[in-house]
């Protein structure tokens, strides 16, 4: 709820920010501008003061300058130099008389000595309380003035220690001392004031300390630092001032014009107050006309949120009006053809809804037929392994009715040895997706509802959805196929024991007219006439040849029931033993055989090297009438499927047969020209044929063969 | 007539003509006077084990080598083989498999039940002669067996 504090419209917002924009621009105009004012009035002051304190210095020095050279003249008079010489008896009244015209007015010149220097006063005119003491007069031998003193709490200065000498140029013989009351005549204090400006205090007092004055009362003297300084100090008398110092020429006193800070500072408040009225008046114009600017953002904003949440509520018939062509306008426009393409949309989405449901419906309806005629058994189930699915198939196979079953586990269906496995499997499924049976088809057992145990075939699906995770299961009663199984296996094993016969029963026999022939032959020849014997020797002839039929027969056969053993075979060695047993049967025959190299392949040895030995065999039986013979094994890497191949320069055959090189006791050739039963070839046809690969021929009449077979699982060299 | 303590090779053979052209192979080398022949599987058990119906043996006689037909009536040769190589007495006797049979698993049975040497009769006489006159030199010349 404290953040829904700061969760502002837009419309108070923008306002604000906008009001504080303001205020802080005119906050910091304001405090430049009075900066510059206050560093102006400060100048202008500074300027002032020392304009002022020029004048003062000009001013100061010569009303004292006059008094010094009154007393000068006053000394340098022959009748008051009688007078100290005299002692101060003679010439009394002419000294008085002189007196007079210095000082005519006591009120200011309170006092007027005459001394000789052995320090007694010969005379005296004025107020005998304010005489000065013989300390404040200083033996000099010209004129100077004093320091200001207080004496009875009144301001005086002593003026003048005129020396008077005997002659003019004569040895001092005493002095004449004026003691001046320091107070302003108030025509001199206006005209002092004029000269300042009322605002501006003249100070004058001793340079070295009090006493000072402020011309009308005694006043502490102002601090040491500010009183030597000759540019503008800040100090505190009483209040903040700013003052400058100066000298007066030829006297020890100094005086200061200041003027109060505040006082110098006042323009620069002024100005101040009335900027910042000037600036409370722009910032509250400009916060009313920001709030009217966001007012007219914001308004069409309301109502485009408006007609947004009546939208989203559902209402596709809201509007807004447009007002005008800025991007406000464009905005509601925008915002209208938006409002018509969701409406359309939404009326596109609704009646692809009903066109999907129908087509899922169609669709359902088809899988359901599919499923309730199936005559296997469809069940699907949850993840805990319940029935949720059951078809008629599976009714009819287990004998459960769907409502017998449905939220029933599976393992009611299965054999108890069957059931830890299933529950086990199920959960590793689900946690893990690791599947043993799902994606397979396994043989197991099931369990009828009478508890009948019988084989079935299981095809097992899974689907992981948002609802979690659900089986589907296709179950086959493979009893009948069992059964069937069973009856080949024993007929296969009748057709063995057959074989095993025929090789046995039928051989005997074929040994015993063989060899009695032989007899006949060895034993009563001589009595026998050509032509018995000849007949004989066919008799001979046919018995060998029933023989080695019988044997092939068998082996051709044995090859179809025999289990493949499969490994890795070294091919080119496995060439190179029968290549080696083919030129020992060879003989002294002029033959070449020539092998190639030969990437190892993957087969049962025994049957491959039966397939390899039958092929040149083959090679050599039919080159026999060539001198040389030559055979070539060899390999081609024939792209995705390489090729072995024996090729030899023997008799070759009619391509129009090619087709029947490879039956079973197909022969191309007349037993006189090459013996053979046709088997062999057969042999290697049916060899490869069960390790996948395929074996054709190529050949023409006296030209040669060449025989090709492929193994799958054999890669390129 | 040959006498049983003669009796150097054992033909136990139940085909007269087969019987026949093996005795004249053997013949040729000059090893017929020797031979017994039994015509069938119980025939020569009895020749071994004496349960009576045989007149002419007499227990202790031992062939040096006995030729063994497979497929014999009563009592078949892979049975004979047996019970020859279980029993102490003629554990001993070098057995020759003499077989039309090529079949497989009956070499390999053969052999597991002690068989010394496995020959298949071949059609054509001369080899027969040749592959039974071998072996009988073979196992009666060159191999002694333990006394």
């Amino acid at each position: 709820m404290t953040r829904r504090s700061w969760n502002w419209s837009i419309e108070r917002k923008l306002p604000l920010l906008f009001s504080i924009l303001l205020l802080a621009v005119v906050l910091v105009m304001l405090g430049a501008a009075y900066q510059q004012v206050r560093h102006a009035a400060l100048a202008f002051a500074t300027g002032r003061l020392k304009r002022i304190a020029k004048t003062y210095a000009d001013a100061l020095p010569l009303d004292a300058a006059n008094r010094r050279k009154q007393s000068a003249a006053m000394a340098a008079d022959p009748g008051v130099q009688e007078f100290v010489m005299s002692g101060g008896t003679r010439g009394r009244d002419w000294v008085l008389a002189a007196m007079r015209r210095i000082a005519p007015d006591t009120s200011t010149t309170t006092v007027i000595e005459v001394w000789d220097t052995a320090g007694h006063r010969l005379i005296l005119r004025g107020d005998s309380a304010l005489h000065s003491d013989s300390a404040a007069v200083q033996p000099l031998d010209s004129t100077a003035v004093g320091p200001y003193r207080v004496r009875h709490d009144t301001l005086m200065y002593v003026e003048v220690q005129a020396a008077v000498r005997q002659g003019n140029e004569g040895r001092v013989i005493g002095r004449i001392v004026q003691v001046r009351r320091a107070v302003l005549s108030k025509r001199s204090r206006e005209l002092m004031m004029g000269i300042a400006g009322g605002d501006v205090a003249v100070l004058i007092g001793n340079a070295d300390g009090a006493p000072w004055t402020d011309l009308e009362h005694l006043i502490p003297a102002p601090p040491a630092d500010a009183r030597k300084s000759t540019e503008p100090t800040l100090y505190q008398r009483g209040e903040a001032k700013v003052g400058i110092a100066g000298t007066v020429a030829g006297t020890p006193w100094m005086f200061m014009v200041e003027l109060s800070r505040e006082q110098l500072l006042a323009p620069s408040l002024v100005y101040l107050r009335s900027m910042s009225l000037i600036a409370v008046l722009i910032v509250v114009v400009g916060a009313i006309g920001a709030w009217w600017v966001s007012r007219r953002i914001t308004d069409p904003l309301r109502h485009l949120t408006t007609a947004a949440a009546a939208i989203a509520g559902g209402d596709l018939e809201q509007r807004v009006n447009v007002l005008g062509t800025d991007e406000l306008g464009r905005l509601g426009q925008s915002f209208n053809v938006m409002a018509s393409e969701v409406k359309r949309s939404r009326e596109d989405l609704e009646a692809k809804v009903v066109e999907r449901t129908h087509a899922l419906r169609d669709s359902e309806a088809r899988l359901r037929s599919v499923t309730e005629t199936a005559h296997d058994a469809i069940i699907a189930a949850d993840a805990d392994g319940n029935i949720s699915y059951w078809n008629p198939g599976a009714a009819h196979m287990f004998g459960y009715a769907v409502g017998e079953v449905v939220g029933r586990p599976l393992t009611l269906l299965m054999p108890e040895r069957y059931q830890e496995d299933h529950r086990r499997g199920i959960r590793r499924y689900v946690d893990t997706a690791e599947a043993r049976v799902v994606g397979r088809t396994v043989e197991l057992h099931g369990r009828r509802k009478d508890g009948g145990e019988f084989p079935l075939e299981l095809s097992l699906a899974a689907a992981r959805t948002a609802a979690g995770t659900s089986f589907t299961g296709v179950i086959r009663d493979i009893t009948e196929r069992k059964r069937i199984e069973l009856a080949l296996r024993e007929t296969n094993a009748e057709l063995e024991a057959f074989s095993y016969s025929v090789s046995h029963d039928l051989r005997a026999p074929l040994r015993a007219i063989h060899g009695f022939a032989r007899i006949l032959l060895e034993d009563h020849g001589p009595k026998l006439d050509p032509e018995a014997k000849r007949v004989l020797s066919v008799i001979d002839e046919n018995t060998r040849r029933m023989g080695q039929l019988i044997d092939d027969l068998l082996s051709f056969s044995r090859l179809g029931r025999k289990e493949l053993e499969t490994a890795r075979v070294d091919m080119a060695e496995l060439v190179r033993q029968v290549v080696d047993e083919t030129r020992r049967n060879a003989g002294a025959r002029a033959l070449e055989i020539t092998v190639g190299s030969l990437p190892p392949a993957r087969g049962d040895r025994n049957m491959l090297r039966q397939a390899v030995t039958n092929l040149l065999d083959n090679a050599a039986k039919f080159t026999r009438k060539r001198e040389p013979g030559r055979i070539e094994v060899g390999y081609q890497a024939n792209g995705a499927e390489p090729v072995y191949y024996v090729k030899d320069n023997g008799a070759g055959f009619d391509p129009r047969y090619a087709s029947k090189l490879f039956g079973v006791f197909q022969r191309l050739h007349r037993a006189e020209e090459f013996e053979g039963t046709g088997v062999g070839l057969a042999i290697v046809q049916r060899v490869v044929t069960r390790h996948g690969g395929r074996v054709w021929a190529e050949g023409k009449l006296d030209a040669g063969a060449t025989f090709y077979f492929t193994l799958p699982g054999v890669s390129a060299v | 007539m040959t006498q049983p303590h003669e009796v150097e090779i054992l033909l136990v053979e139940d085909n007269p003509s087969d019987a026949e052209l093996t005795l004249r192979a053997l013949k040729q080398r000059n090893l017929a006077n020797q031979v017994f022949v039994c015509h069938d599987g119980a025939e020569a058990l009895d020749f071994f084990f004496g349960d009576g119906s045989h007149a002419l043996r007499e227990i202790g006689v031992v062939p040096k080598v006995i030729l063994l037909d497979l497929k014999l009536p009563k009592v078949d040769g892979l049975e004979v083989l047996r019970r020859l190589k279980e029993e102490a007495r003629t554990k001993s006797i070098p057995v020759v498999v003499l077989t039309s049979s090529r079949e497989e698993p009956d070499i390999a049975r053969a052999y597991r039940l002690g068989a010394n040497s496995y020959i298949v009769k071949p059609v054509d006489f001369e080899a027969f002669a040749r592959a039974v006159s071998d072996v009988g030199l073979y196992w009666l010349l060159l191999n002694h067996p333990p006394r």
